[in-house]
């Protein structure tokens, strides 16, 4: 009988199969690198307690000039792991350069000295670094490459056991100086741990790796996302806001220095084309980032109140994103190296390059605050990890095409499901993290409807609403579950919206062909519109959702006509119903394909009895599923008429294409389009945006001949666009009708025919990647234009003047608001606060200590009221704060 | 076994789509709508912006507008007639012409050997050598085949077939180029359009085999798949088929009857056409791949096979002008004929954009601009899906992009010929280059710096609206240079495939022991 231990390794074989050697020399080197890591954190430790505060602090400050170091350095070792003969060639060289800009440092110790705050001996200590650190990186390189992990593993634990023994003692001795030498020993002592053992001489017979330069180049470019932010914060910041960026700065390493290894151990394996490795290192690498992000999630306000201070603790709430986004950027590295290694150089420095580009870019034009860097940077480093990572995904696909026998394509599941997984994670922290605005109107309006009792709820809806109650029902259930808080009011929105990807990815792979499916998924992750929505407390996701999944039914159904997707679809159709009325349109236009597929099919002498059948059943299930919502949709109605025809809901406004073009109704078409493909911005980047038309004739002219005419391209064409042009043809009798929000479907079918164009387009998988890039570049500046640019008209910062209003506001004060129809987000967000409508009447500013007016201009009926007011109670009263040119006004009277 | 692409199974069939007619009429009845709404909106003295700019772009429109008109009339014209099977009167006796200049010999070989395979009646094949080559007349013998050579080269192909013409005296006469391999049947399909006494001549398509090798092969044969798909078949149905110089079959006595082949122009076949026409005869076209041939592999050879075509098609205007032929044939013949001015209108397009940029300038009226789109987009829209419906997603941007990256060998050769600066009569290489030729497209290369150029500098200036727009425009046009001048800048070989000149002399060998 075997023991427990040897079936528990033959188990685990069988489950990891090919994965089990792979999976266990990375998990070897993750835990050297977290010993290390723990290591290096209790030396700090212990000299937190050991130095005076002021020698902590120049220590700490040395310790940062030493990683600045090494950073960039740890680069050589994507080179020498690819060619590991290159850090025997070179490390004399690298040596001699590394000692010659330590001259230099130590030459230009003064000015180095005065702009570090470090005394110049430290300076000298951080350049007697400088000849070991490339050394050091090479050589751990070297053995990565060389697969001898164990030496790995014992030159990352020697720095901090020489750093726990010699600089503690140095410390004892000659305080942070002491200290700063033993940290520089222990770099060399890891340095001779790694350069020990046997070495295999260089032989004339070894010609060098092709792309060993590039794949240094591209890890320092890796190296510039991950620390340019803190370049451009400090930048444009104001210096207390560049100081809590660098806080987040600071917990960001932590994700990326417990994934720092992965690429190294894995890129011999790549080279050697082992299809397997570049999986479990992506799947490692992300399981190590979720760990960190989740851990900070959890600890992050004692975290920073332990690291940094009590006075850092306010940025706590952003740490989770940044660390998030620097877990992405960790599976980044995974997927660089790996291209490296395949030799796939120049694509790869083409979108990383392209990444950094938009990083700065971004941060440079259009942060103004520490949320706004943090965005810009969650943008880079998710753009780049979903490009890289469909692109990989691909390249595993054609190669297990390709080389690899049948029986191990059982893995083919492994290669779709990992880069949908890694998609459909990427879309819902985009929709997590790129939360920029507070709740709006109609979202108070959902929180108000969902805290009622059901009944109440239901009689709300029935005569106060113009929605089928769906939704509503999913928002009673979920505030009761999870609570009122933005985040649970939004979060229903956001799974709706997050499930809607790999829902695309269908559309796209039965229509097309996987490659589509990720493609279009991918480019979905930061479609504009769709992220928008995904974060409102509205029904648009849910209507979005069900809209796609009917597509991709249909196009089921007419492909493989089953029993479950006919049921799947009539089921789908109704829940469409009973989200939003305007879903009838798009209904409607499924049964119309229907009938036009059965009569072509019929003049093409095929069978459509079954076809028929199927449709006439279906519609009468979908009718039966409606009768209970006429009762309600009849008093709706009523309601609605004996509301004069009032909106209810405010139109938005018309933000399109500047004051001359509102109003018209070409424009306004022109509008709802820029909107479904680039998402809502202010007025004059609307109107750049509508100035780019002609390169929509390009798009017309790259699909000149692009394949013979498919079903599904007609199915995906009519869906989106017949309920498209139906309601831009009613808005000829009512203006505010078209709104492209109501025919939210649109945006994914539109990302599902540029997939296909960029598919068809670009065939190589070098050619695809940067064509992908484009795009995903394109999409990710509109979103981030669209989440921060706070000239967009759609963002209201309701949020912003009213928790302020609720902080400041005593109990004798008064808040009066126009329009009355805020009401639920005054309720929402300063319920606490004496309020009423302006329509009451102007109140007597001797019954108040403080007035405080609020009013939203854009959704008044010209704003004479709250003029008249404001001139009224400004002759009686000190105007103590003015409103400036926002979306949402305050003034406050004493 | 070869591998010469020739003897490969045609991948296109020109009678697709059956619906070409119905499709025809529908989109050109949209795309005419849209055209007046477009033009008519234009055309207003309001949209005059700077009138030097206005003018030339209201003539680029209307020219283009007329091509696109025609385009629709032509589709909307295709015959729906079934094709006769076989002729009624027999097959009667065939004299097969295969033209020869300097082409070498792994190249004609296969063309001799299956024209000896032909079917329909007697058959004389005879290998028309303008060039006196030693070892033509080895080949001919070689596969018992008449061989004629001439002493002179005058009149360049025209001169050489009517030498053979002289020499020959069957009721029939099919003409083929060097590097086209007939299939088995292609007399007998061709013969059995004769029994109209009217027939002068039966043109079949003129298949690149090659296409799929080369990227410029490629594009070159979409181009030729437009025209010998829908359009070959809208002038089919309007009996307005000219002849191709290849793959055609006439009566002899029509072709005697006007002296044969006209030798003063470098497209003998469009004059001559013209001249048949004149004279009463019909023409028609077989939409079938019965000849297999070659398109050009080097961009040198396109770019020459072009100027030729361009410098013929622009000198016949005249005659077209001049000719007695009934409306429809005129305006067919001048819609062919004008074609190659085109690249003038590209000209103006690419002009305007950076015109604007550099000037302020613009064709037209300011606060117009917006408005542009909405009148052009439906008109746009519908010309691009009509040659897409209609070309069978045959014709794709590649081959657009080639087009309009050689805009300058329409304007070179319209103004050769305005000028009376004469041509010779070239033969298009069926050889393929293995390297870059940056030569070939070196004016679009200038065009592709300047407007990016132009477009940087603009940007860099200002990024309002109306900037944006014409960077847009220039972008677009930069976009599309770019693609078409590519087959030049990289080698030739792009698909996996070795070009055909290397597949043929892979397979010369066990062809010669075949034969």
């Amino acid at each position: 009988m075997r023991p427990i231990s040897g079936r528990l390794r033959s188990a685990l074989r069988r489950i990891l199969g090919a994965r089990a050697p792979h999976i266990g020399e990375q998990l070897f080197v993750a835990a050297g690198q977290g010993g290390a890591g723990l290591g290096n954190l209790a030396f700090s430790v212990v000299m937190a307690r050991m130095l005076p505060p002021e020698g902590f602090a120049v220590l700490v400050a040395f310790l940062a000039l030493y990683l600045l170091i090494h950073v960039p350095a740890s680069s050589l070792s994507a080179g020498s792991a690819l060619e590991p003969t290159s850090a025997t060639r070179h490390r004399w060289r690298v040596a001699g350069l590394g000692a010659a800009i330590g001259v230099g440092l130590i030459a230009a110790a003064g000015p180095v000295s005065a702009i570090t705050d470090l005394p110049p001996a430290l300076v000298v200590a951080a350049a007697a670094a400088l000849p070991g650190a490339g050394v050091l990186a090479m050589e751990r390189g070297r053995l990565y490459g060389r697969r001898s992990h164990g030496r790995v593993v014992a030159s990352l634990l020697a720095e901090p056991a020489v750093r726990l023994t010699v600089a503690v003692a140095l410390a004892l001795t000659a305080g942070a100086l002491g200290a700063s030498l033993g940290v520089v020993l222990a770099g060399y002592v890891a340095l001779a741990v790694a350069s020990s053992g046997p070495r295999r001489p260089v032989s004339a017979g070894d010609t060098p790796a092709t792309g060993v330069g590039g794949t240094i180049i591209i890890f320092l470019l890796v190296a510039l996302v991950q620390n340019q932010d803190v370049l451009l914060a400090n930048g444009i910041l104001a210096p207390r806001a560049a100081a809590d960026f660098a806080v987040l700065s600071t917990l960001g390493g932590i994700a990326l220095f417990a994934a720092w290894n992965i690429p190294m151990v894995l890129m011999p394996r790549s080279a050697a084309a082992e299809q397997q490795a570049v999986g479990t290192a992506v799947a490692l690498a992300a399981a190590v980032g979720v760990t960190v992000t989740l851990a900070v999630w959890m600890l992050a306000a004692p975290l920073v109140g332990l690291l940094f201070g009590e006075r850092y603790v306010h940025v706590a709430p952003l740490a989770v994103w940044y660390v998030g986004a620097m877990a992405f950027l960790g599976i980044a590295r995974v997927l660089v190296a790996h291209r490296s290694a395949r030799g796939r150089i120049w694509t790869t420095a083409v979108v990383v390059t392209v990444a950094a580009s938009l990083q700065a870019a971004s941060i440079w034009f259009l942060a103004d605050d520490v949320l706004g860097v943090v965005t810009a940077t969650g943008a880079a480093t998710v753009g780049l990890t979903a490009v890289l990572g469909v692109v990989v995904g691909m390249e595993q696909r054609s190669a297990t095409a390709m080389d690899v026998p049948r029986r191990t394509r059982e893995s083919s599941l492994w290669r779709t499901l990992v880069p949908l997984a890694l998609i459909t994670a990427t879309g819902f922290v985009v929709r997590v993290v790129f939360v920029t605005r507070g709740l709006w109107l109609d979202e108070a309006i959902t929180w108000s409807q969902a805290t009622m009792a059901f009944g109440e709820m239901i009689e709300d809806v029935r005569f106060g609403d113009v929605h089928p109650p769906l939704y509503h029902t999913v928002m009673w259930a979920a505030v009761r579950a999870l609570g009122e808080s933005e985040f649970a009011l939004r979060l229903p929105s956001i799974i709706a919206g997050t499930i809607g990807l790999p829902v695309l990815y269908l559309v796209g792979r039965d229509s097309y062909s996987k490659r589509v499916g990720l493609v279009a998924a991918t480019l979905g992750v930061v479609s504009p519109l769709w992220v928008w929505y995904s974060q409102e407390a509205r029904m648009y996701s849910f209507l979005l959702l069900f809209s796609l999944l009917a597509v991709w039914l249909q196009i089921r159904v007419l492909q493989r006509p089953r029993a479950i997707y006919w049921i799947a679809f009539t089921l789908t159709v109704a829940l469409m119903l009973w989200t939003q009325y305007f879903a009838l349109l798009q209904v409607a236009t499924h049964y119309g394909i229907f009938l036009v597929v059965a009569w072509i099919r019929r003049r093409r002498g095929r069978p459509v009895r079954g076809l028929l059948v199927g449709v006439g059943i279906s519609l009468l299930a979908v009718v039966l599923m409606l009768l209970p919502l006429a009762p309600l949709l009849q008093d709706q109605i009523i309601a609605y008429q004996n509301r004069s025809g009032a909106a209810f809901e405010p139109g938005t406004p018309a933000a399109g294409l500047g004051p001359a073009a509102e109003g018209s109704r070409t424009y306004r078409l022109a509008a709802n389009v820029i909107w479904a493909l680039t998402g809502y911005h202010a007025a004059a980047t609307m109107e750049q945006l509508a100035a780019a038309w002609p390169l929509g004739m390009l798009a017309g002219l790259a699909l000149l001949g692009r394949g013979p005419w498919r079903l599904p391209t007609g199915v995906i064409g009519a869906a989106a666009m017949v309920p498209f042009t139906v309601l831009f043809t009613a808005s000829w009798l009512q203006a505010n009708l078209f709104e492209v929000r109501y025919v939210i479907v649109i945006t994914p079918l539109l990302i599902v025919l540029l997939a296909r164009l960029i598919d068809t387009a670009a065939r190589r998988p070098s050619a695809l990647a940067v064509a992908l890039a484009v795009a995903a570049a394109a999409l990710g500046w509109a979103l981030t234009d669209q989440q921060t640019n706070r000239q967009n008209p759609r963002i209201y910062d309701f949020e912003g003047e009213l928790t302020a209003i609720a902080r400041d506001a005593d109990r004798g004060d008064l808040l009066v608001y126009q329009p009355p129809y805020i009401d639920p987000l005054i309720r929402y967000y300063a319920g606490d606060v004496r309020h009423r409508p302006l329509d009451h009447g102007v109140p007597e500013l001797d019954d108040y200590e403080d007035v405080y007016l609020l009013a939203v201009p854009n959704l008044i009926e010209g704003d004479r009221d709250v003029q008249e007011t404001v001139d009224e109670l400004t002759g009686s009263a000190r105007v103590v704060e003015d409103p400036s040119a926002r979306q949402v006004l305050v003034w406050r009277f004493r | 076994m070869t591998s010469d692409p020739r003897h490969t199974t045609p991948t296109w069939d020109p009678n697709e789509p059956t619906t070409l007619r119905r499709r025809g009429i529908v989109l050109g009845s949209f795309g005419a709508v849209a055209a007046a709404w477009y033009i008519g909106w234009l055309i207003q003295p309001v949209r005059v912006g700077t009138w030097w700019l206005y003018f030339p772009l209201i003539a680029a429109e209307v020219f283009n507008m007329t091509q696109a008109v025609g385009f629709w009339w032509t589709v909307s014209s295709a015959r729906t007639a079934p094709t006769p099977a076989a002729p009624a009167i027999g097959y009667a006796e065939t004299d097969v012409l295969i033209a020869v200049y300097d082409e070498p010999i792994n190249v004609i070989e296969p063309t001799v050997a299956a024209a000896t395979r032909l079917r329909g009646g007697t058959i004389n094949v005879v290998l028309c050598d303008d060039g006196s080559r030693e070892e033509l007349r080895v080949l001919a013998e070689s596969y018992g085949v008449r061989y004629i050579a001439r002493e002179s080269s005058a009149g360049a192909k025209a001169g050489n077939l009517n030498n053979a013409l002289a020499a020959t005296g069957a009721p029939f006469v099919a003409v083929l180029d060097s590097d086209h391999v007939p299939e088995p049947h292609f007399l007998e399909t061709t013969l059995a359009y004769f029994d109209d006494a009217d027939v002068a001549f039966v043109q079949s398509p003129q298949y690149y085999a090659n296409h799929p090798s080369t990227d410029l092969a490629g594009a070159a044969w979409e181009q030729q798949s437009l025209f010998f798909g829908p359009i070959a078949r809208g002038k089919d149905g309007l009996g307005a088929m000219f002849c191709a110089g290849t793959n055609v079959v006439f009566r002899r006595e029509p072709l005697e009857s006007v002296g044969g082949y006209p030798e003063g122009s470098v497209t003998e076949d469009f004059e001559l056409s013209v001249q048949l026409h004149e004279r009463g005869w019909r023409t028609r076209y077989v939409p079938e791949v019965l000849v297999k041939g070659l398109g050009p592999e080097s961009y040198s050879a396109y770019v020459g096979q072009q100027d030729r075509w361009a410098r013929g098609c622009l000198a016949a205007i005249p005659t077209t002008l001049r000719a007695r032929l009934p409306w429809h044939l005129k305006a067919q013949y001048l819609l062919s004929s004008s074609f190659f001015l085109t690249g003038w209108t590209f000209l103006v397009y690419m002009s305007l954009p950076i015109i604007r940029l550099l000037t302020g300038h613009q064709p037209i009226a300011r606060g117009e601009a917006d408005l542009f789109l909405v009148h052009f987009a439906p008109y746009f829209g519908l010309a691009l899906l009509t040659v897409s419906i209609a070309g069978v997603s045959g014709y794709t941007f590649r081959a657009y992009a080639v087009m309009f990256a050689n805009f300058w060998v329409h304007i070179r050769a319209s103004l050769a010929v305005l000028l009376g600066v004469g041509g010779g009569f070239t033969v298009t290489s069926k050889e393929g280059t293995a390297g870059p030729e940056p030569g070939a497209v070196l004016p679009g290369l200038a065009l592709i710096l300047v407007l990016a150029g132009v477009s940087l500098w603009a940007l860099a200036s200002s990024v309002d609206p109306s900037t944006l727009n014409n960077v847009g425009f220039a972008l677009l046009h930069l976009v599309v240079l770019v693609r078409g001048v590519l087959p030049a800048l990289r080698s030739a070989v792009v698909t996996g495939q070795p070009a055909a000149s290397e597949q043929m002399s892979a397979g010369t060998t066990s062809l010669s022991t075949e034969a």
